[in-house]
């Protein structure tokens, strides 16, 4: 039987070469966060003479939960090659939200959490349709709605104030126990399992090139929406724990939130041309820029530059993940 | 624009159906309908006797029809396995997607269709050409398809590669499934198919189970062959060489050294992928030139970016590859269009000078036949497909580019404009200019050209001169296996 | 004389205009229709909305964000966008006061050091851009928090001595007097907005610019020096950014914290709202300007209504989507 043969040579490369090539800016985002582990371990111990222990670690996850949360959502629409500025609107409202109705008490807070993370799964709806159906470019449709869902914070919470019942901050925001991880662990399952669905699949092939994917039987408008609806609902979830961790409410307190998503997508290493990367990068971005913030506080440099640390560790880190890309031979 | 007028056809099951025609004619448009993935304005679509609608490509693959796309359609984040199986994957508890069972699975796919040398985990830009196109078949063969629609799936593949699928094509044919296929090479058309169907300026022509290829012409251009094509200029003796190049090396080029005598058409052929395109690019400038030397009238010159060889009197004409945009702004006006590469010479300090700038677009679209209403407020979008290549090739007339390197200008472009642009280039060699041409219709590169190289994986494999260099000899040389 | 003979009709002129003019000359025009409407609806609502007094001093207000609006204009024109903006603009406040502190005699250096900031910030974005591939969302955001840290810890938080200054009276003047009965302000952004159009409509850098925005391949393969010109472009959004910052502290007085944050969202809202389209290569700073204007009596119309301040938030951002869904779609990609 005639057969296709190699007619050029090429390098041929094993597995595990290929994933490593391929995860190439995942593992510069794990070799960045342990490198800022280094650095704050080391600071701290220059300024107290001591290893931070269980309750620094306590600190530092409950302080990241909410930007990992605020992150992984907008990393999903990033892949799909858009962005999504709302995501600090709808923190405000869901902060605001959950520390107005929150009562002590299983049921509403139960009850509470799901409406939230409904309101969430709703603002992202409203996005993800104007994105698709109306076809408008989604910096403008995000941005438009960041006014909105930041207006109808204030509505909701006028003055920082309002309050969350302690179980609540046990459970999500615990004080005492890193158990904050354990979400964490439950992203990266929750991560893994969307990489093998339908949605998961059809995201990655929109980001990677529209035009083939809806060649190819991809829905690519009701996909745009899902990862919208999908963005909101973690920036809900971001708001509830951003609510947990502070014991109150702030209408203004998630607008910090749109630098920091997209600087943890960026950390992360996920292109922002779409269909690449991983949201487990996204994860460490997180971290890493919230052990950013104390690495300036140990090394004992004032506050007020604080932004710009931040700004400046977010281009030097996609001029990294570009330089990094450039040498394993894929594409900018 | 309307690409299809009035376009019928109809294929038979157990049958393998040649869609011919020339760039432009409309095969593509049709292709992309019945895969569903343009909806026609107006028309009837029957798939065994009932009428269907192919509301989108989903629709159309659940009724049964695969495709293989002429602009290839990998993705470039997703390894070759998860585009493989792309839409189409193995699945397990809860319809979650196997992924470690990806690669394993494409290589038994790959072995069951006789394809080796392939590494599931490999990305698609790391791949050849001819790779990229032997994974898109056989993406669309696992779907098992009942109607296969192959648009130009040989541009690319060597003649092993084409005795591979042309088997394939057969099998399928005996299993009783429908494939339809284009193709430029009349010689694949004459052996594979059993029906051919001639479309032109988006009609159908012709349908018919034999045809010379002097008849299909015919029938495609609606002209006979030699009134097609006009007459070469001939090449004067003592010429003189305005470009030289030794030894190019590029991205894709491994050593390319030729000679362009003025009033030469020098024709570049070969395989599609073989670095032609790296080629132009590089010599305009847009791409690093990684070795080698170039002579322009005889002296060495570097060309490090376009405003270079322009200034050397380069002009370039081709389509960038997003195959949305052409090399032309299609929002702004004709004259912007056309005086894009000479502005300097229609303003004064910056300014632009409306009179001198009206004069040498009157000139342009004067000299090129240009039907535009009022070229300072026509926007490009809404001239035809013809018209706006001779917008492309304006652009550089004025710039008063000596040599030119047309890369396939004829893509998407009518007969009778095809036809006026062959008569453009002849005048302009009669004048004295020299071009570089490159097109994926063999038959132009064989008809227009006084020369061709046909380029193999980045060097010249073979040049061809004389009476018999036709498009069969071009292709026979793109395809030879053995060493150049 | 053709008495007794047929005479056709003429279609209305008004027509026959209308009908030859590009869409995007179109988008001016309905933006301007945009803005009459506003005042209009204003006047009904609030008589005296409409007056004289009025408008002008919503155009002094607009054309704070006009100015804004030029450099980024100028940079979505190529398909880019400039999110340093807020802190461009308060970083450069603060620079003229704390560099003139309130003195006239230094009032023209003051200014001079402060455009210098805006281009720079903007040398520092364009070269990230152009010149190292950093997408423009990421390199203008950290930009802003570069910008950000560096006014809050240079100047301490705004506590610092000279803080507190007053912009130089020269300048002052420059934005709150009166010349023949119109303020000098808007004088000055006639010449911004004059300045703009025939840069863009009359000049080969106009030409460039909109050939990049289109197509920058093909605009690379006609030999227009696509980097180069993005750098410069970012450079004048800078200095733009630092222009409204100059005009904004002369007009209050002193310098704040968080002033130039409001003029991000207006400044690409007025733009696209002036069918400025934000993938690039479409529109004119008239319509920006048209947008501004809009933009800004939209919201004297909501706080004249005694909407509190979430209500206006909510409208803005809706009123915004309304406007975008009736023509700033982009058009079905073939």
């Amino acid at each position: 039987m005639t057969s296709v043969t190699q007619v050029t040579p090429y390098r041929s490369r094993t597995r595990f070469q290929h994933f490593t090539i391929q995860s190439a800016p995942l593992l510069l985002a794990l070799i960045i966060l342990a490198g800022m582990t280094g650095l704050y371990v080391g600071l701290f111990y220059r300024q107290l003479s001591r290893f931070p222990g269980n309750f620094e670690l306590t600190s530092v996850v409950n302080t990241s939960m909410p930007l990992v949360f605020a992150a992984v959502g907008q990393s999903i629409v990033v892949l799909t090659r858009g962005l999504d500025l709302s995501v600090g609107g709808m923190i405000d409202l869901t902060n605001s939200l959950a520390a107005t109705h929150m009562h002590a008490g299983a049921g509403s807070m139960l009850v509470w959490s799901l409406l939230v993370l409904l309101v969430g799964a709703a603002g992202g709806a409203i996005n993800g349709v104007l994105v698709a159906y109306g076809r408008l470019q989604p910096i403008l449709v995000t941005l438009a709605t960041l006014s909105i869902y930041q207006g109808l914070a204030i509505k909701t919470l006028p003055a920082p104030g309002g309050s969350v019942p302690l179980e609540y901050t046990k459970i999500l925001a615990n004080p005492n126990d890193p158990t904050g991880l354990g979400f964490v662990a439950l992203i990266v399952v929750i991560w893994l399992v969307f990489r093998r669905t339908r949605l998961g699949v059809d995201i990655f092939a929109i980001g990677n090139d529209e035009e083939a994917a809806r060649a190819h039987g991809v829905r690519v408008r009701a996909t745009k929406i899902g990862a919208y609806v999908l963005s909101g609902t973690f920036a809900a979830a971001g708001g509830l724990f951003l609510a947990a961790t502070t014991t109150s409410g702030d209408a203004t307190s998630g607008d910090v939130f749109v630098l920091t998503s997209i600087a943890a997508v960026v950390l992360g290493g996920i292109s922002f041309f779409g269909g690449r990367g991983s949201a487990i990068g996204t994860v460490a971005g997180a971290f890493i820029l919230t052990l950013l913030i104390n690495v300036l506080f140990f090394a004992s440099i004032d506050p007020l530059y604080q932004s710009f640390f931040q700004g400046l560790f977010l281009v030097v880190a996609i001029l990294l993940g570009t330089l990094i890309r450039r040498l394993v031979g894929m594409r900018g | 624009m309307r690409a299809l007028l009035d376009a019928s056809f109809s294929a038979d099951f157990g049958e393998v159906h040649a869609l011919v025609g020339e760039n432009g004619a409309g095969k593509s448009t049709m292709i992309k309908i019945l895969s569903g993935l343009l909806r026609p304005d107006a028309g009837t679509l029957r798939v065994r006797g009932s009428q269907v609608d192919f509301r989108s490509p989903h629709v159309a693959r659940a009724l049964g029809v695969g495709t293989v796309f002429q602009e290839l359609t990998l993705m470039p984040s997703l390894t070759v396995a998860e585009n493989l199986f792309l839409r189409n994957e193995p699945q397990g508890r809860a319809r979650l997607i196997r992924r470690r069972e990806l690669a394993p699975r494409a290589r038994e796919v790959f072995a069951r269709l006789g394809i080796n040398g392939i590494d599931p985990d490999e990305l698609p830009p790391a791949l050849s050409l001819a790779h990229r196109q032997v994974i898109e078949i056989a993406r669309a063969l696992l779907r098992d398809p009942e109607i296969l629609f192959l648009d130009e799936p040989t541009s690319a593949l060597a003649e092993q590669e084409v005795e591979w699928l042309f088997r394939l094509v057969r099998d399928l044919r005996e299993q009783g499934k429908c494939v339809i296929f284009t193709s430029h090479r009349w010689g694949e058309v004459a052996d594979l198919a059993d029906r051919i169907t001639i479309f032109r300026n988006g009609e159908h022509v012709a349908t018919r189970r034999q045809l010379t290829e002097g008849e299909a012409v015919t029938l495609m251009t609606g002209r006979t062959i030699d009134r097609m094509y006009p007459e070469r200029p001939p090449l004067a003796h003592d010429a003189p060489v305005v470009l030289e190049v030794r030894d190019l090396r590029g991205e894709q080029m491994k050593g390319i050294s030729f000679a362009l005598r003025r009033g030469e058409i020098l024709g570049v052929g070969g395989l599609a992928g073989q670095g032609q395109r790296d080629l132009f690019m590089t010599l305009f400038g847009a791409r690093k030139l990684a070795g080698g030397e170039l002579r322009i009238n005889g002296q060495a010159q570097r060309i490090r970016k376009p405003s270079d060889a322009i200034r050397l009197r380069m002009g370039i004409a081709l389509v960038p590859e997003d195959r949305k945009t052409e090399g032309l702004m299609l929002p702004m006006s004709v004259r912007d269009n056309l005086t894009l590469a000479v502005l300097g010479r229609v303003a004064f300090g910056g300014v632009l000078k409306r009179s001198t700038e009206q004069a040498y677009v009157r000139r342009a679209i004067q000299r090129l036949h240009i039907r535009t209403t009022r070229p300072s407020v026509q926007e490009m979008a809404t001239l035809s497909g013809g018209n706006q290549q001779k917008v492309l090739i304006g652009r550089w007339l004025l710039a008063e580019s000596d040599i030119l390197l047309f890369y396939d200008i004829t893509r998407g472009v009518d007969v009778g404009t095809k036809h006026d642009i062959y008569e453009l280039m002849m005048e302009l060699v009669a004048e004295g200019k020299s071009l570089l041409f490159y097109s994926s219709e063999t038959e132009e590169v064989a008809r227009l050209c006084h020369r061709v190289l046909v380029m193999r994986e980045g060097r010249v494999a073979a040049e061809l001169t004389g009476p018999s260099t036709d498009a069969e000899a071009i292709v026979a040389a793109s395809v030879r296996e053995d060493a150049a | 004389m053709t008495a007794g003979a047929e005479t056709i009709t003429p279609e209305p002129r008004w027509r026959k205009l209308l009908a030859s003019l590009t869409p995007d000359r179109r988008r001016v025009l309905y933006a301007f229709g945009a803005a009459a409407l506003v005042f209009a609806v204003g006047e009904l609502l609030h008589p005296g909305f409409g007056s004289t007094a009025s408008i002008k001093a919503i155009l002094v207000i607009a054309s704070f964000v006009g100015f804004v609006a030029a450099g980024q204009t100028l940079v979505i024109l190529v398909g880019g966008i400039d999110l340093s903006v807020p802190w461009v603009l308060n970083g450069a406040a603060i620079l003229l006061v704390t560099s003139s502190l309130g003195r006239d005699g230094r009032a023209a250096q003051a200014v001079l050091l402060t455009l210098a900031l805006g281009l720079l910030t903007g040398l520092v974005n364009g070269l990230g851009i152009a010149y190292l591939a950093v997408p423009a969302v990421v390199m203008t955001l950290g930009m802003n928090g570069i910008m950000e840290g560096l006014t809050l810890g240079v100047s301490k938080g705004l506590t610092c001595g000279s803080c507190a200054s007053y912009a130089p009276k020269a300048v002052q003047d420059v934005v709150r007097s009166n010349v023949l009965g119109v303020p000098a302000d808007l004088f000055l952004w006639l010449a911004v907005a004059a300045a703009m159009t025939f840069l863009l409509s009359a000049t080969t850098f106009g030409r460039r610019i909109y050939a990049i925005g289109n197509n920058n391949t093909a605009a690379f393969l006609a030999g227009i020096n696509v980097r180069l010109m993005t750098v410069v472009l970012y450079m004048l959004s800078g200095l733009f950014a630092a222009l409204g910052g100059i005009v904004l502290v002369a007009y209050g007085g002193q310098a704040t914290l968080g002033m130039g944050d409001p003029y991000l969202f207006q400044s690409i809202a007025a733009a696209v709202i002036g069918g400025v389209s934000i993938l690039g290569g479409r529109g004119h700073y008239l319509g920006t300007l048209a947008g501004s204007i809009t933009l800004v009596a939209l919201v004297s119309v909501l706080l004249a209504e005694n909407m509190p301040d979430w209500g206006r938030s909510v409208v803005y951002g809706g009123a915004i989507l309304v406007i975008l869904l009736a023509y700033g779609r982009e058009r079905q990609q073939l």
